[in-house]
């Protein structure tokens, strides 16, 4: 028994590989109540030249939140770009909460985020990089059968920033930070086998956590 | 049964040539550059239309707009991208929903034919092309960068003003994504891209300004 908790712990890393997560949360002004009949979108941002936030990630946090309370309206991101082309295009999207009232001069785009009933529009800004990687693997094909045999192993960060903006008061009411790193191995003997550290999904998790907290009235 | 053992005796002396051919078809198209065909969707602007008839013309470069390495001829590129079709289709979509009245003209302004009446006609251009995918940078990201030039003229082709714009797509690499859906990802984005400078613009170009002044179109500034 003394040795049944480092031992799953260990069993389950060996299976999928290691990820140590951290997440930070700063939010004001939650709704105590829930959002009621008001909707949500999540997008990721796309400004920096040297990456993006993976559109993946940005569908997977939804999920999250949208598989656990099924009560908060939850607007797709290409769905919502699309209707609002082109104003939150990466040129052209609002960088801060007061470009939002900028952006209500323009009628049209005012009568759909009205029809929309957009409440809370939450950014999202990371990625996940591969940080490095070691060994090597041989492959044969011969005509009694083929094979492989060798060792890689290699690791993924993922850092994550989840801005959240209240569309009424036109401000920026809390950040959710997550950071996720992780190892990976690929052992060979004949046939590879993948033990891949969920380095993305855990950084999902953790923001889609925090954020199913600050808009869900149930947790 | 007798007729299928004579055609494999035939065949059997040409066999290993044919395998030849094939290996030889096999290496050329895999010499041969990458062909892509841009294609995407585009959604309309949610924008108040300029209460003018904007009549436009793509002339045969522009419709039929490719791209290849500038270093060498279309033959001997990596890459033959074509645009022109994506162009088409994403500018027709956008100008419908920035102007009230759309006209697509059948002949050039000014090439002697009776244009319907407009306000004006756009004539754009793709000046240059660049871009850039991992092999060449050994940064993840797929990279369109494009530098347009818009003629604005009167029906009979007299200049009204000229202006450059440029705009600019990206996307990352991608587990099973190829490099062809890759560059032609980027392509989209740079077209969104091109969209949304333009029209975010459109109205701040002196010359368009003094334009729609004269039209009596004119509207305040863009957000």
């Amino acid at each position: 028994m003394k040795w049944g908790l480092p031992t799953i712990g260990l069993m389950a890393c060996l299976a999928t590989g290691c990820v140590t997560s951290t997440v930070d949360e700063m939010v004001f002004n939650e709704p105590e109540e829930g959002i009621g009949d008001a909707s949500v979108v999540i997008l990721g941002r796309r400004h920096a030249s040297d990456y993006d936030t993976e559109p993946d990630f940005v569908n997977c946090v939804g999920n999250y939140v949208a598989a656990r309370d099924n009560s908060i309206r939850l607007i797709g991101e290409l769905e919502f770009i699309n209707e609002l082309y082109p104003w939150f295009e990466p040129r052209t999207a609002p960088m801060r909460p007061a470009a939002i009232e900028r952006l209500l001069q323009q009628e049209p785009v005012a009568r759909k985020l009205q029809e929309l009933k957009l409440e809370y529009m939450i950014w999202v800004d990371g990625n996940t990089i591969r940080t490095d990687s070691a060994g090597s693997m041989t492959c044969g094909i011969g005509p009694g059968g083929g094979g492989c045999f060798g060792f890689g192993t290699w690791g993924n960060d993922s850092d994550y920033e989840a801005t959240i903006w209240d569309f009424t008061d036109r401000a920026e009411v809390g950040r959710v930070n997550t950071t996720a790193t992780g190892q990976s191995y690929m052992p060979a003997v004949v046939v590879p086998i993948p033990i891949i550290a969920p380095v993305q999904g855990t950084a999902c998790d953790g923001i889609g956590a925090q954020l199913l907290e600050f808009l869900s009235a149930e947790y | 049964m007798s007729h299928s053992t004579t055609f494999d005796r035939r065949l059997a002396p040409v066999l290993p040539r044919l395998w030849v051919a094939l290996l030889v078809a096999a290496g050329l198209s895999a010499c041969g550059p990458a062909r892509v065909t841009v294609e995407g969707e585009f959604p309309p602007p949610l924008i108040e239309p300029l209460p003018v008839t904007l009549g436009v013309w793509y002339d045969e470069e522009f419709a039929g707009h490719k791209f290849f390495d500038e270093a060498g001829t279309e033959g001997e590129s990596d890459w033959i991208v074509a645009t022109g079709e994506a162009q088409v289709k994403m500018w027709d979509t956008l100008l419908e929903g920035m102007f009230e009245n759309l006209v697509h003209l059948e002949k050039a302004p000014g090439t002697g034919k009776a244009n319907p009446v407009v306000d004006g006609v756009l004539i754009p251009h793709v000046d240059e092309l660049q871009y850039a995918i991992p092999s060449h940078t050994s940064v993840k990201v797929y990279e369109i960068w494009m530098r347009y030039r818009f003629e604005l003229v009167t029906a009979d082709g007299d200049p009204i003003g000229e202006w450059t714009m440029t705009s600019y797509g990206k996307t990352p690499t991608a587990f099973l994504r190829s490099d062809k859906a890759a560059v032609n990802l980027a392509a989209v984005m740079a077209l969104r891209d091109a969209g949304a400078n333009f029209a975010t613009t459109f109205t701040t170009v002196p010359a368009v300004q003094d334009w729609l002044r004269t039209t009596g179109a004119e509207r305040g500034e863009q957000p």
